[in-house]
């Protein structure tokens, strides 16, 4: 049953992100890209992650996916609506993909893991999380599983707090780096236009 | 659980979403299709994260989910990169009248 939902999930995901790299509108790339992340997201509740799948579905498809949404409205025309894929360099970018996904097979393949449980492709259960005596990560991991939103804020103002402190900074920085780039008026006069194609629409535009 | 699905399966999956990532970041032009491609790469990545987190045994004192809390840095890092990624864009595009990739080459000698 966990098999077969998994499969379905995953090739619908696969699809998805296909659909993304494929499709040659844009707003059409961006839903499949929604597909995608929820599919993602349903992966996390099969690995028993049900808030990162939750914060999965905020960020992602809440936040992210309508950014990039705004950003093809905005930068919409004739020439650029419809994305070409790149002609010359289609058969490279093919072999180059392929070429990592071969790499990525062989090691996930030959991979032991650190721990010294085996190789990766021996493991084909997770461990089960009955409290046995002399084993205290499970009952701590079964506490994280069943209460995660609570113990992910007790772990990042703890344990991971310095790497909390940063992501703060780093997402200030982000909204005010954010808003700089934004908002920079190029003032008539104030440089001279980059291109021929800025020259005109300056030209075009002062009356 | 004697069905359980085996963590190859994960992997295998994150790979297949990571090449095709890497793949729309090689192939497309437009620089909004390219973020689109490099959300697809940070997702796979998320996916490794987790599944190792759920099967694998922890080292001593890793706390009871590095793999989790890992995997909600990695979205907060990709939610600040689209941010700043979608200003340049349209930055760029204000600057060009493009979204196109290989028309920013004004470093390039």
């Amino acid at each position: 049953m966990a098999r077969s939902l998994f499969l379905a999930i995953a090739a619908l995901g696969l699809l998805a992100a296909l659909g993304t790299v494929l499709a040659r509108n844009l707003v059409r790339a961006a839903l499949h890209l929604v597909a995608f992340f929820f599919c993602v997201a349903c992966l996390f509740v099969m690995l028993e992650a049900e808030f990162l799948a939750a914060v999965q579905v905020l960020i992602y498809i809440g936040a992210v996916a309508i950014l990039l949404m705004f950003g093809i409205m905005l930068t919409r025309n004739a020439a650029t609506a419809e994305a070409d894929l790149s002609g010359g360099w289609r058969v490279p970018g093919v072999i180059a993909g392929l070429c990592v996904f071969a790499a990525l097979a062989f090691g996930i393949n030959n991979a032991v893991s650190p721990s010294g449980s085996g190789a990766w492709s021996a493991i084909v259960a997770r461990p089960a999380l009955e409290p046995a005596e002399g084993v205290a990560w499970k009952a701590e991991r079964s506490r994280a599983i069943d209460d995660m939103p609570r113990v992910v804020g007790e772990q990042f103002m703890t344990r991971y707090a310095l790497a909390f402190e940063l992501a703060g900074l780093l997402l200030t920085a982000a909204l005010v780096g954010a808003v700089a780039l934004a908002r920079e008026e190029p003032a008539p006069g104030d440089s001279e236009p980059a291109t021929a194609v800025e020259a005109e629409a300056a030209v075009g535009t002062t009356p | 659980m004697a069905n359980d699905i085996p963590l190859n399966w994960f992997l295998y999956f994150s790979a297949a979403a990571f090449a095709i990532g890497l793949t729309g970041v090689l192939l497309r032009r437009n620089a909004i299709a390219v973020l689109m491609a490099i959300e697809i790469m940070l997702n796979a990545a998320n996916v490794n994260l987790v599944a190792f987190w759920r099967y694998g045994t922890p080292a001593a004192g890793a706390g009871p989910m590095p793999g989790v809390i890992l995997a909600l840095l990695v979205v907060t890092v990709a939610a600040a990169e689209v941010a700043v990624g979608i200003g340049l864009v349209l930055l760029c595009y204000r600057r060009w009248r493009a979204v196109d990739v290989d028309r920013y080459d004004t470093l390039s000698g």
